[in-house]
């Protein structure tokens, strides 16, 4: 029984249904309940096969599940095979890319009620699925890249979903083509991998560089250009900067793609080829690096945010930064585990913003929010949970897996320092302080709202508040479920350092005292309504203003890079290439043909005698030829 | 040199004369006159060479000449007073109308 | 030498013919006007009519008197008498191709005196003419059809000369 090739196709034939039968593009054949039910059905059908296979490999003690679907060639010996795989690190990818996924996808219904182009929204998350789950299921990295290209495209249509605003279209281009350049250290990689062991199989790969590293090719070169290829997908410095213009899109995209799937896509990869990066310390050191830096970085800007997507949206990065550095260190497994937390908690975060945006008719700026504990009272507490479980506060579910995240970064024999674990934990109390932040200023103290929103503040329908509590149910108990534990057979946790080892238990406490300083210092200045805030803001005036620009990385790129290849393309391209240089051959072969005829046509002088001329030449040259021989 | 040779000699001097008339006069009707003189030209050759071979054919090519030149005059004439009409002048300069 | 000049006198004669029509020809060159070229084109017509009388072809030489100086030149110089006299072509005789034309006249010349002392002439022969009689049965006999296309040759120039005056009329109704 091909289960694995269903799961995949499944939401595909949700994408064509929809797409050819409930879009403009297909006539709108059919009505919004069709396809809201086709759109949904196929998901969750989806999600129950994962759970059949993830039964089957858990009876199988681990045993990987394997199908070939389809041989596209077999080049000198090699095949390229589509090939899917279902081991212990898909089955949590693929659980949690389709239930989460058939949420969101539930969550749509209520959110995009009255969009007009509401099948066209569904066939692009149904496609957007097909192609995640090729990703995650993928067995060479050849159908990884597939995925990982579609995902990419996926993202691009529904960022600019709304693309009549050149906003929106900006900001999916921006995507797109920040991704791409990401993709082509990708797609080195793969060469450098195929040149030096022949093949894209990844469990291939892994198991050559199971004793040592490898001769044929360098692991940390391959591992470098593997995570620029991360980097691109997952919003790292300095490719991050697509994912915070990505909140033009819709809110259930933000959350599906741009929290809970996608931008894991890099992490998953990594880890992945765990077996190609523990023998690559250098790229294993530039992926923490990178990671703490980011982390640290999108955390200060998410502190002086005005947009709640926004701040969610440097919100993910921070924490994306986080599980690189556990990638970095060695913690596979303990990556994957935030991974599979943070898709609960950041889902539900966006989601409940979505909700909060729903209630207020599209306002998002958080300046005009405030008290909308008591209007909006379930989305208020599932937005709380899923609060406290970021920002690290016990038993929730973030607690678990960002604790182990920086006991490993303290204390792990691949990379671990004191002083990444500084760092780190400097983030983590600006995760606390901002994410609670923001919640005192969307829900609590007095409102600040227009009057016209505040009038038509309502609580979101049952389809979206139904999703928002199963999500910061699983928020808060997610923690129990040790992730971890079920990957080590696959991903052996690394050795901490000896001497450390013995503060495992401080360092759980800092972690909890970390957590509720945030919580204490966001309540302390945004507690008494926002005059202390602005006290605070008066003092630090350009760092504030530094940080609201995000560092102006945006204008620096454009300064540098976009604007000289524009000057380039203007300037040498258009100008000497195309105009002069090609339009001008063509022009000058059609004025030489102009001129030329110019001045042929002067025989034609209209004077008789000079016809006769000519013809009497004509005569004389026949005749000489004629007489030739003598 | 014997007679015929002179007598064709004579012809092409004629005829080249007539043909260097064509191009060089400027008045119309003196154009027509040497194009008159190269029929003659070609006229004395024929009868020459008929006289030469014995046979006939030179002759009657001779008669048909003349039909044809007087022909062509009964047409030339009117055409050049049309044309006079129309340019009131008889240069050949002024007759550009087929320029280009 | 009289009687070497009696006794050649149709050689004497044919070569003054012929060299008086040469002269005829080229002084129609460079007489000023048209009337004296008329006169110079009548001159070389009548001396060649000369040399055919000289040749023996009389009926042609008779032709070409009747023909070409009666009706041609004739209505030639009733033309010129009609023409006006004050026109720019009077002053000055020669187009802007005198030199180009020179040259072709020259090079022509060239090529057909080439031709002929190359291609070498056939020998006369022996009974050198023949009759009017042998050329009127041979004219309507062997060239039968050359003597009917001539008559369609007359036809057309009668229509054309019809079209003209036709047109010629309808202008002067105009105006």
């Amino acid at each position: 029984m091909q289960l694995l090739t269903l799961i995949v196709l499944a939401p595909l034939a949700g994408f064509a249904v929809n797409g050819l039968l409930g879009t403009r593009f297909g006539g709108e054949r059919v009505g919004k309940r069709f396809v809201s039910v086709v759109g949904c059905a196929l998901p969750a059908a989806a999600f129950l096969l994962a759970v059949k296979c993830f039964a089957d490999l858990v009876a199988g003690a681990g045993a990987p599940l394997a199908e070939v679907a389809y041989t596209w060639t077999i080049i000198a010996g090699n095949p390229f095979e589509i090939a899917l795989y279902f081991d212990r690190l898909s089955a949590v990818m693929v659980l949690i890319v389709t239930g989460v996924g058939t949420l969101i996808h539930i969550y749509s219904i209520g959110y995009m009620k009255d969009d007009a182009s509401y099948a066209r929204f569904f066939a692009y998350l149904n496609l957007f699925l097909f192609f995640m789950l090729l990703l995650v299921l993928g067995k060479s990295l050849l159908v990884l890249f597939v995925g990982w290209e579609g995902v990419g495209l996926a993202s691009y249509l529904l960022i600019g979903f709304w693309f009549e605003d050149p906003v929106n279209a900006r900001a999916g281009k921006k995507a797109f083509i920040v991704n791409r350049i990401g993709d082509a250290g990708f797609l080195l990689g793969m060469f450098v991998l195929f040149q030096g062991l022949g093949t894209l199989d990844m469990v291939t790969i892994n198991a050559a560089f199971a004793n040592g590293p490898n001769p044929a090719v360098s692991a940390s070169l391959a591992g470098l250009l593997l995570f620029i290829g991360a980097t691109g997908k997952s919003a790292q410095i300095p490719l991050h900067i697509w994912l915070p213009d990505a909140m033009a899109g819709p809110t259930p995209v933000s959350a599906l793609i741009h929290a809970a799937t996608m931008v894991t896509a890099g992490v998953y990869l990594v880890a992945r080829m765990s077996g190609l990066y523990l023998q690559a310390p250098e790229a294993s050191a530039v992926i923490t690096v990178i990671g703490m830096a980011t982390a640290f970085f999108a955390a200060t800007v998410a502190v002086a945010q005005t947009d709640i997507k926004k701040t969610l949206a440097y919100s993910t990065v921070s924490q994306l930064g986080f599980m690189f550095v556990a990638l970095g260190v060695g913690a596979y497994g303990v990556a994957v585990f935030h991974v599979f937390t943070h898709a609960f908690f950041k889902a539900c975060l966006f989601l409940g913003a979505g909700s909060v945006i729903h209630a207020l008719s599209g306002e998002q700026d958080i300046r005009k929010m405030g008290g909308l504990a008591r209007r909006i009272p379930v989305t208020f507490a599932t937005f709380a949970i899923a609060t406290a479980a970021i920002a690290g506060i016990p038993p929730l579910a973030g607690f678990f897996s960002k604790d182990e995240i920086l006991w490993f970064a303290f204390a792990s024999g691949r990379g671990g320092s004191p002083l990444l674990w500084a760092v780190g934990a400097a983030t983590a109390f600006m995760t606390a302080f901002y994410m609670f932040r923001l919640l005192w200023l969307v829900f609590l103290g007095s409102s600040r709202m227009e009057p016209e929103a505040e009038h038509h503040v309502h609580e979101s329908p049952k389809s979206m508040t139904g999703v928002l509590v199963v999500l910061a149910v699983l928020s808060a108990f997610g923690g129990f479920i040790s992730v971890p534990h079920f990957l080590e057979p696959m991903l052996p946790l690394p050795a901490v350092v000896p001497e450390l080892e013995h503060y495992e238990r401080t360092l759980l406490v800092v972690s909890v005292v970390i957590a509720l300083a945030g919580l204490a210092g966001a309540a302390w200045v945004f507690g008494r309504g926002t005059a202390r805030a602005e006290r605070v803001r008066a003092r630090f005036a350009g760092l504030h203003r530094l940080l609201a620009g995000k560092y102006f990385i945006d204008e620096l790129y454009d300064a540098l890079i976009a604007r000289p290849l524009w000057w380039i393309s203007e300037r040498v391209f258009l100008g000497i290439g195309d105009r002069m240089l090609l339009d001008g051959s063509l022009n000058g072969l059609a004025r030489l043909a102009q001129r030329g005829a110019g001045a042929l046509s002067r025989v034609q002088s209209g004077n008789l005698q000079r016809y006769v001329f000519f013809v009497a030449i004509g005569t004389i040259a026949c005749l000489a030829w004629g007489f030739r021989h003598g | 040199m014997n007679n015929a040779e002179m007598l064709l000699f004579v012809s092409m001097a004629m005829f080249s004369i007539g043909l260097l008339g064509v191009i060089v006069r400027r008045n119309v009707l003196v154009m027509l006159m040497c194009m008159e003189l190269m029929l003659n030209a070609v006229n004395l050759s024929l009868v020459t060479m008929s006289q030469q071979t014995g046979t006939t054919i030179g002759a009657v090519l001779v008669f048909l000449i003349f039909v044809v030149a007087a022909a062509e005059i009964a047409i030339a004439i009117p055409i050049v007073l049309l044309l006079v009409r129309r340019k009131r002048t008889l240069d050949l300069d002024a007759y550009t109308d087929l320029k280009g | 030498m009289i009687e070497s000049v009696l006794g050649n006198l149709d050689t004497v004669l044919l070569w003054l013919f012929a060299l008086s029509a040469l002269v005829g020809g080229a002084l129609m060159l460079v007489l000023r006007h048209p009337m004296q070229v008329a006169m110079a084109l009548i001159s070389t017509m009548v001396f060649l009519g000369g040399i055919y009388g000289l040749l023996g072809v009389h009926f042609i030489a008779a032709f070409q008197v009747l023909i070409y100086v009666g009706a041609v030149m004739v209505f030639m110089v009733y033309v010129i008498m009609l023409l006006d006299v004050r026109d720019p072509s009077l002053r000055g005789r020669y187009s802007r191709m005198l030199v180009p034309g020179i040259a072709a006249a020259l090079a022509l010349l060239a090529v057909l005196a080439f031709a002929v002392l190359h291609g070498g002439l056939a020998p006369a022969h022996a009974s050198a003419s023949y009759t009017l009689q042998q050329f009127s049965v041979a004219f309507l006999t062997e060239y039968w059809l050359y003597f009917e296309l001539t008559s369609v040759l007359l036809v057309a120039a009668v229509v054309a000369a019809l079209a003209v005056i036709k047109e010629t009329g309808t202008d002067h109704e105009q105006r």
